[in-house]
């Protein structure tokens, strides 16, 4: 498994502390994972569900270096919002296909306290699929507060604030090449 | 090892039918954020002795904010500066001594932050 490591770049955005993963490391990775999805998927279809919208670069990425047939959909929950009434979370865009009897890969974006992930992994369960596994293109374990199954997943990172490759601050940096730690004069205003 | 002195337990109940008197407004949010995934908690529900006098009275002791009973963790949310939080990083520390099978995660004001504006995306 790749660790980040730390180490300035150059050519970063002026919003960039620093460049954690580049557009070659993440092609490099994204490849690796993708074939051994391809492995273990073999002879079957997969059905690659995306988390809207962190996911969908790695969603496309992935997808398009599989060499087993797949189908791709893609859903939304809606925003934790502390007041004045917080809700419960649900699914606010829905998938356009069943999954029942699929095989199902979850690709998510970032993982950290796992409760998004732990969630979405129960409801996708309920609706039957032949199996049902996740793929993190980023894992941040330091965070982790519940124990959720990732079978595959390109990098671990520490816990910083990372942007790009379709992370967002404030719905910018998603469209960066690659991953990179925002200067923290910009995260704090 | 010491004895796991326990206070009375709390169920945390939905915040909709009797909240308990959080300390601090990121602890109803924290609260919030569990109800909002559906995840159980209890508020404060145990009290760890750390210190003992001479006769063995407790004279220190470590109430972690909440424990989450399906993951069998505690939580400690901390609003200090995490420069500021010595004294609290030593009584966790003396805790993880005495009570190894503990699982206990702190959260500092930063993680907090971080953790709601991303959850509020």
């Amino acid at each position: 498994m790749n660790v980040a490591l730390e180490i300035p770049r150059p050519e970063a955005h002026p919003d960039i502390e620093r460049i954690l993963f580049t557009e070659e490391e993440i092609r490099a990775r994204v490849s690796e994972v993708a074939a051994e999805i391809s492995r273990d998927y073999a002879g079957r279809r997969v059905t690659l569900i995306a988390v809207l919208r962190g996911s969908v670069f790695f969603l496309t990425d992935l997808a398009r270096a599989l060499t087993v047939p797949a189908r791709i959909d893609f859903l939304a929950i809606s925003p934790f919002t502390p007041r004045p009434e917080p809700g419960v979370v649900r699914i606010i865009k829905d998938l356009e296909e069943s999954i029942e009897g699929e095989d199902v890969l979850l690709v998510e974006d970032v993982v950290d306290t796992g409760l998004t992930l732990r969630y979405l992994l129960r409801s996708l369960t309920s609706r039957l699929p032949r199996s049902l596994a996740a793929c993190a293109f980023l894992d941040k374990t330091p965070r982790r507060l519940v124990d959720v199954p990732i079978r595959y997943r390109c990098f671990e990172i520490p816990d910083r604030f990372v942007v790009g490759y379709g992370l967002d601050y404030h719905q910018l940096y998603r469209n960066l090449r690659y991953v990179g730690v925002v200067k923290s004069e910009v995260f704090r205003g | 090892m010491a004895n796991l002195a326990t206070t009375e337990v709390r169920s945390g109940p939905p915040l909709s039918s009797a909240p308990p008197t959080f300390a601090h407004p990121s602890e109803e949010m924290f609260a919030q954020m569990m109800d909002f995934y559906g995840i159980d908690w209890q508020y404060e529900p145990r009290t760890f002795p750390t210190e003992w006098d001479a006769a063995g009275n407790t004279i220190e002791a470590f109430s972690p904010d909440f424990y989450l009973p399906e993951m069998d963790l505690y939580v400690e949310l901390t609003f200090m500066k995490q420069s500021l939080t010595r004294h609290k990083n030593r009584k966790l520390k003396r805790m993880k001594e005495l009570y190894p099978d503990v699982n206990i995660r702190v959260f500092y004001q930063k993680d907090i932050e971080d953790l709601i504006f991303k959850l509020g995306k």
